[in-house]
C-alpha cells in the first residue's frame, strides 16, 4: 500500500512479532491457558527472517509483498505480539473491525489479505461465500426448542444446506447458549459434517477393509485425476465433490463407490471410475445444451 | 401365575390388532425379496417393481406377499428372492427372469432349474435356502428371522413369537431373577471386549443415580463390519425387545430408566427401520408409560453419530450423546457408575441385546449348551475380502477359522491362495494359515495375537501386501484418533511414517526395532481401547509375517506386487496380442504399440494405476517386484 500509494521514501508496514515467538508471548496470560494446546509450530509461517523473528510478509513473484497493509494482523493479534511501522506521512486509521472482518472473508481463501494466517485459530475464512436462506433453519432451532441435541441439529442443518453454513453455526450457538467455538469444535470433530458447500454429484469412495483389499486406493486416485481435484474437495464448476468414507457395509461388492445417497456401484476399477465421471459430464453438458 | 395374566393378555391383544393376517400360515405363499444394503445395491428396488408388476399381471397382487425382509446374509448372490412356503432360493434375480419364476414357482409348484444357486464343490443346482452349505453350516440365534420377517411389521414380529421374552420378564416380576439368568447364560459383550453382560447389568443396577440408561451402541465403525446394522435393519424389534428387558431388570425397582440408541449416520436404513420400529412398539404399549400394563416406564431415543470411530468407545458415546466432541475419557471410573449425563449407565452392543430374549425365552442352560467352556453362545461375522461366498454369517462360539473360511466361506477364489485372516477390525491382528484350525472364541484369539472385536472378518490372499494392509489400519487409527492423549496421536503417527518408509523401500533394520518398540509404547501408554489396541496389526504382521516385511527392507522388494514404489508394470511381449485394450485405458499415455504388434510401456510415463492390467484380457500385463514377478496383481 505504501507502495502503491508514492511513499517511495517511507518505510513498509512490517509484521514483525518479537523474538521468542507466539508461545513465549503468550506464555504467563489467561490466554496461555486457554491455547496452550494448539500447536504453535503447526502454523505455516512463512518467510522466517532471524532478526526479526517469527512472522514475515510473502513476496509476490514479480516483485512487492502481498501484504495489502489492511492492519488487520495487528488488530487481531490477542496478545499485541505484532507491531506495525507505519511510515510518518501515514498515519494511524481508525480502524473498523467489522468491515476489515468483512472484507477479509469476501477475499476468500488465497487471496486474503495475509491476516488470516495471523489469527491464532489456524483457520482461513472457510465460510461465508454464498448466501444462506435463514429460513431453512426455523425447523431446526424448532427442533432444538423440543429437546433435540447439539449434534442433531447439525445433522438437520446438513440436511437442509448440504453443509453447515457458518451463519446457522451461530444461530444454533445462540439459540443453545453455547460459545461458538464449542459448536465450531464439534462441527470440526466429526468427518459428516462438512463446513463447504458441496458439489451436485457427492461421489463417496469406501474406504473400508475389503475395498481396500479389492483396490479402492486405484479407484480413488483415478476419480482424482479425472476430476483433478484432490479428495474432499469440490471442482471449480460446482459439479463434483470427491470424498471418502470408512464403510458403506456391501462388502461383498468391493470396491463400493456410492454416488450422492441411493446410487451405489460395486466392483469398481479405475476405468470404470473414470467412465463414470465423463458419463456425468456428458450427461449435464447435454442437460445444458 | 394365574392362567390368565393380564401382561400375556396384553401381548395377545397386540398380536389380534395385526388382525391375524401374519399368523404363521404353511400354506400361505410369500416372495421374500432381500432388502439390506448389499442387495440394495445390487438392484433390489428394480426387482420389487417388476414382481409388483409380474404379480399385477397375473390378479396375484392381493393373494401373494410380497416382503422385503432385512440381510440374508448370503451378499454375494444379491439381489436374493426366497419363496415361501417351498423355500426356493433364487440368487442374483434379474428382473427379466422375474415373470418366469412366478408362472413357475408361484403359480405352478415347479421350479427354475437355470436360475437356481449352484453348489460350487459339485457343481449341482440346490433349490432350498436350508441345504446351501453357505446356511446350512450355521447357527442362527441372532440372525434366526432376518430374511423371514418383514422389518417394518411388528405383527410379523409378534407372530414369529417376537415379545414373549419380555411378556415373561414383566409376568415374573422379578427384575434381579432376569439378572441372575443373563449372568448364568454366559453371555459375554459382542461388541469386542467380551464382558459379561450379566455382570454389567447387575454393576449399573447396584449403582445409585436419578436416572439409570440404557444405551445401545450401534455405532459400527470397523471398516468391513456390518453385522449390527443387519440386525437393526433386519429384524429391528430383537433388539428393542432386549433392551426393554435390560432396562426392567437394572430399573424396575430402582427409580426412572432412559433408552438411547447410538447409530451411525452412514447407516440410513438401519436408522429408517428403528423409527419405524420404534413408533410402532410405543403405538401397541410395548415403550412408553405402563408398558403392557406392568406399571414399568421406558422409552428410547435415537442418536444419531456423525463419522467418528472413536465414538463406538463407551466414554466417547456417552460424550457425543451429550453434544461434545467425542473424546473418551479415562475409566478408572466405569460408564456403569458414572455415564451419561454423570447418571450409572448401562451400555451393550446390538448383537448382544438381540441375544437376550432368546436367552429369556430358551433358558440360560439351551444358551450355555452352545459354544466353548468361556464364550457362550453364537458370534456373527461379517465375512468379506478374497472369499468365494462374501457375507453374513453366524456360528457357534469354538467354530474354528477353517470351517468358516474354506467351508461356509466356500474357499479363496479360483487360482488364489489362503494368506491370511483380519479378525477384529483395526483393534484385530491378523492369523496366518497355521493358525487357520485355533477355534474362535475370546481368549483363543486374544492369545494369537488377534482378537474378537465387534466380527469384522477378512480374508486376504497372496494378492495383499502384509505391510499393505498394517498401513491401511493403522492409517485408519491415525486418522481417526480424536487426539487426546499423545501415545495415540502421535505415536500412531509415527508407526505409520514407519510403515510408509518401509513399503517404500526406505526402512533399515533399525527401524522394525523403533517400530515394534513404539508399538508397545502406544498399547502401553493410550488412554482409550483405541489407541491401546492401533498397534496390534503392526504386531500381529511383525509377529507372523516377518518374512515379507523384511523382503521390502532387505531385498526392496514386495512379494505381493503392491507397494507402489517397489513394482513396476511391463507388457509381456509373448503375450501380447496387440487389441491395444490397454492403449485405451492407460490414463497417462504411457502405453504406445499399433494394432496386432506387441505394445510397449513408457516406464517413465507409466502411474501404475494398474488400469491397463485391469483391461487385459490376456494377462500379458505383468507386475514386477525385485527378482521376483508375480503373475497378477489382483483379480478383478
Amino acid at each position: 500500500m505504501a507502495d502503491s500509494n508514492g511513499n517511495g521514501n517511507g518505510k513498509r508496514p512490517r509484521t514483525a512479532v518479537q523474538a521468542g515467538g507466539v508461545e513465549a508471548a503468550l506464555r504467563g496470560s489467561a490466554l496461555y491457558e486457554v491455547l496452550k494446546g494448539i500447536d504453535f509450530e503447526r502454523r505455516q509461517l512463512v518467510g522466517k527472517s532471524p532478526g526479526v523473528g517469527l512472522l514475515d510478509l510473502t513476496e509476490k513473484p514479480g516483485g512487492g509483498y502481498n501484504c495489502y497493509a489492511c492492519t488487520l494482523c495487528e488488530r487481531v493479534c490477542p496478545v499485541d505480539a505484532i507491531e506495525l511501522e507505519y511510515c510518518p506521512e501515514f498515519p494511524e486509521q481508525p480502524f473498523d473491525a467489522e468491515a476489515a472482518r468483512a472484507a477479509a472473508l469476501a477475499a476468500g481463501p488465497g487471496e486474503s489479505c495475509g491476516a488470516a494466517s495471523a489469527c491464532v485459530m489456524g483457520e482461513k475464512p472457510a465460510f461465508v461465500q454464498v448466501p444462506v436462506d435463514m429460513r431453512l433453519l426455523d425447523p431446526v432451532i424448532a427442533g432444538i426448542r423440543s429437546g433435540s441435541g447439539l449434534i442433531e441439529a447439525m445433522h438437520a442443518t446438513q440436511e437442509a444446506y448440504g453443509y453447515l453454513p457458518r451463519v446457522a453455526l451461530e444461530a444454533i450457538a445462540d439459540e443453545m447458549h453455547l460459545d461458538f467455538s464449542r459448536v465450531y469444535g464439534v462441527a470440526s470433530f466429526y468427518s459428516q459434517f462438512r463446513l463447504k458447500p458441496v458439489g451436485k454429484y457427492v461421489i463417496d469412495v469406501c474406504m473400508g477393509t475389503a475395498c481396500h483389499v479389492a483396490g479402492a486406493p486405484l479407484v480413488l486416485e483415478a476419480f482424482s485425476q479425472e476430476l483433478e481435484i484432490p479428495v474432499g474437495d469440490t471442482t471449480a464448476d460446482g459439479l463434483f465433490t470427491l470424498q471418502t468414507v470408512n464403510c458403506v457395509g456391501a462388502c461383498a461388492l468391493a470396491p463400493v463407490v456410492r454416488l450422492g445417497s441411493d446410487e451405489t456401484f460395486g466392483r469398481m476399477g479405475p476405468s470404470e471410475a473414470r467412465r463414470l465421471v465423463r458419463r456425468l459430464r456428458k450427461q449435464e453438458q447435454e442437460a445444458t445444451r | 401365575m394365574t392362567p390368565v395374566n393380564p401382561i400375556i393378555e396384553a401381548r395377545q391383544t397386540a398380536i389380534a390388532a395385526g388382525k391375524g393376517a401374519y399368523l404363521a400360515d404353511d400354506s400361505r405363499r410369500e416372495i421374500r425379496i432381500c432388502a439390506g444394503t448389499a442387495c440394495h445395491a445390487s438392484g433390489r428396488v428394480a426387482l420389487k417393481k417388476a414382481v409388483d408388476a409380474a404379480l399385477a399381471e397375473r390378479g396375484l397382487a392381493k393373494k401373494v406377499a410380497v416382503i422385503e425382509t432385512g440381510c440374508h446374509g448370503f451378499c454375494e448372490q444379491g439381489p436374493i428372492m426366497v419363496l415361501r412356503p417351498q423355500g426356493i432360493f433364487y440368487p442374483r434375480v434379474q428382473p427379466k427372469d422375474v415373470a418366469e419364476i412366478v408362472d413357475t414357482s408361484v403359480v405352478g409348484d415347479g421350479i427354475v432349474e437355470r436360475l437356481l444357486y449352484k453348489d460350487p464343490a459339485t457343481g449341482r443346482p440346490v433349490a432350498a435356502e436350508r441345504e446351501i452349505p453357505f446356511y446350512a453350516l450355521q447357527t442362527r440365534i441372532v440372525l434366526g428371522l432376518n430374511g423371514k420377517i418383514d422389518p417394518f411389521s411388528l405383527d410379523d414380529y409378534l407372530a414369529h413369537g417376537g415379545y414373549t421374552a419380555l411378556t415373561k420378564v414383566l409376568a415374573e416380576r422379578d427384575p434381579s431373577g432376569v439378572i441372575d439368568q443373563v449372568e448364568r447364560s454366559g453371555l459375554r459383550g459382542r461388541g469386542g471386549a467380551g464382558f459379561p453382560t450379566g455382570r454389567k447389568w447387575r454393576t449399573s443396577r447396584a449403582n445409585p443415580g436419578d436416572v439409570h440408561y440404557i444405551i445401545c451402541n450401534a455405532d459400527e465403525g470397523d471398516p468391513g463390519a456390518f453385522m449390527d446394522r443387519s440386525v437393526l435393519e433386519g429384524n429391528p424389534h430383537s433388539v428393542i425387545e432386549g433392551m426393554i428387558i435390560a432396562a426392567y431388570a437394572i430399573g424396575a425397582d430402582n427409580g426412572p430408566v432412559a433408552g438411547y440408541v447410538y447409530v451411525r449416520h452412514e447407516y440410513p436404513f438401519a436408522v429408517e427401520r428403528l423409527r419405524a420400529a420404534l413408533d410402532q412398539a410405543r403405538e401397541r404399549g410395548l415403550l412408553g408409560t405402563n408398558i403392557l400394563g406392568s406399571g414399568f416406564d421406558f422409552d428410547i431415543r435415537i442418536n444419531q453419530g456423525a463419522g467418528a470411530f472413536v465414538c463406538g468407545e463407551s466414554t466417547a458415546l456417552t460424550a457425543s450423546i451429550e453434544g461434545l466432541r467425542g473424546m473418551p475419557r479415562g475409566k478408572h471410573i466405569r460408564t456403569a457408575a458414572h455415564g451419561l449425563w454423570g447418571q450409572p449407565t448401562n451400555l451393550n452392543n446390538v448383537e448382544s441385546y438381540a441375544n437376550v430374549p432368546w436367552i429369556i425365552n430358551h433358558g440360560a442352560e439351551a444358551f450355555t449348551a452352545v459354544g466353548t467352556d468361556t464364550s457362550k453362545g453364537t458370534k456373527i461375522f461379517s465375512l468379506t475380502g478374497k472369499v468365494v461366498n462374501g457375507g453374513l454369517i453366524e456360528v457357534p462360539m469354538g467354530t474354528t477359522l477353517r470351517k468358516v473360511i474354506f467351508d461356509i466361506g466356500g474357499g479363496m477364489l479360483p487360482g488364489r491362495s489362503f494368506k491370511a485372516v483380519q479378525l477384529g477390525g483395526p483393534s484385530g491382528g491378523c492369523l496366518p494359515s497355521s493358525l487357520l484350525d485355533e477355534p474362535i472364541d475370546f481368549e483363543s484369539l486374544l492369545a494369537a495375537g488377534s482378537m474378537m472385536g465387534s466380527g469384522g472378518m477378512v480374508v486376504v490372499d497372496d494378492s495383499t501386501c502384509m505391510v499393505d494392509f498394517a498401513k491401511f489400519f493403522l492409517k485408519f487409527t491415525a486418522e481417526e484418533s480424536c487426539g487426546k492423549c499423545v501415545p495415540c496421536r502421535v505415536g500412531s503417527t509415527r508407526m505409520l511414517e514407519i510403515l510408509e518408509r518401509i513399503s517404500a523401500g526406505e526402512a533399515t533394520v533399525d527401524d522394525i526395532d523403533l517400530l515394534a518398540e513404539l508399538a508397545d509404547d502406544v498399547a502401553e501408554g493410550s488412554l482409550c481401547a483405541l489407541g491401546g489396541s492401533a498397534p496390534n496389526p503392526v504386531l500381529s504382521t511383525l509377529r507372523y509375517f516377518k518374512d515379507e516385511v523384511m523382503a521390502h527392507v532387505l531385498e526392496h522388494r514386495c512379494p505381493a506386487g503392491v507397494c507402489r514404489p517397489l513394482i513396476r508394470y511391463t507388457i509381456d511381449e509373448k503375450a501380447c496380442t496387440g487389441c491395444r485394450a490397454c492403449v485405451s485405458a492407460c490414463p497417462s499415455a504411457a502405453i504406445t504399440g499399433e494394432r496386432k504388434q506387441p505394445h510397449i510401456l513408457d516406464q517413465a510415463l507409466c502411474i501404475k494405476c494398474d488400469a491397463c492390467r485391469q483391461a487385459c484380457r490376456y494377462d500379458a500385463v505383468r507386475v514386477e517386484s525385485g527378482a521376483l514377478a508375480p503373475a497378477g496383481r489382483r483379480r478383478k
